[in-house]
């Protein structure tokens, strides 16, 4: 019996996703160029979006420049972490520093790599891109699935200052 | 009865969702160019004109296409 149990449990466990209200997934990851390594508790107090992203993504590369100007606009109290997916971390490295020319600042972001994709496996991306917004006890309050449009962000600000 | 159970768990688990489908965060091979059926621009675009010509049928798919081909 206990075994049929535990099968069940394997089972379930497979088609497992955050959802609102769940705890942000733990993780441990290094930035692109390898220097700095962040891990969830580093961000501990504080309104996080962690945004799973790819070179090969059309809406990630799309989405990506808003939220330059959005970590702009907050100095402190919110972070935007981008976790790159990308098979290297030069093609994502390449991508941000073409924003980055365009834009004409350097990124205001952490921006983390994770080859092995532990992040959308565990936190069962259905999408890419895909977005969670976490307050400062680590609890996930938003799931956002797709590119964000600028009107888009214009809500998730009102989301992110009622929780700061 | 329990063997069954365990048989059609299995074969159950084998159809999961996340063992059978790729999984969005994997579709890298298939976001590359040549993987659309399409590759070329430039050729989508000439053979969907060549494909309005022949079904003679009224612009609609991208510009001033009429049926014959005279663009």
């Amino acid at each position: 019996m206990k075994k049929i149990i535990t099968m069940v449990l394997l089972t379930l466990s497979l088609s497992a996703e955050v959802t609102k209200g769940d705890n942000a997934v733990a993780f441990k990851l290094q930035t692109l160029d390898a220097t700095t390594s962040y891990s969830m508790d580093d961000f501990k107090g504080e309104v996080v979006l962690v945004n799973l992203w790819a070179s090969w993504c059309g809406g990630c590369k799309k989405e990506m420049p808003e939220f330059f100007t959005l970590q702009q606009e907050y100095k402190s109290g919110f972070k935007i972490v981008t976790v790159s997916i990308d098979k290297s971390s030069s093609s994502s490295q390449e991508f941000l520093e073409s924003v980055e020319k365009e834009l004409g600042y350097k990124r205001p972001f952490i921006a983390l790599y994770d080859p092995s994709k532990s992040m959308p496996k565990a936190y069962g991306a259905k999408g890419m891109p895909s977005s969670y917004l976490i307050d400062k006890q680590g609890v996930v309050r938003d799931v956002i699935v797709g590119s964000l449009s600028h009107d888009d962000i214009a809500k998730l600000k009102i989301k992110i200052d009622k929780l700061k | 009865m329990q063997y069954i159970f365990l048989v059609s768990l299995v074969l159950l688990t084998g159809c999961s969702d996340a063992l059978v489908r790729v999984m969005p965060y994997e579709k890298e091979y298939f976001a590359q160019d040549k993987m659309s059926l399409s590759p070329l621009a430039q050729r989508a675009e000439q053979e969907s004109h060549i494909f309005l010509i022949r079904e003679a049928s009224a612009g609609g798919d991208s510009s001033f296409q009429g049926g014959c081909g005279c663009r």
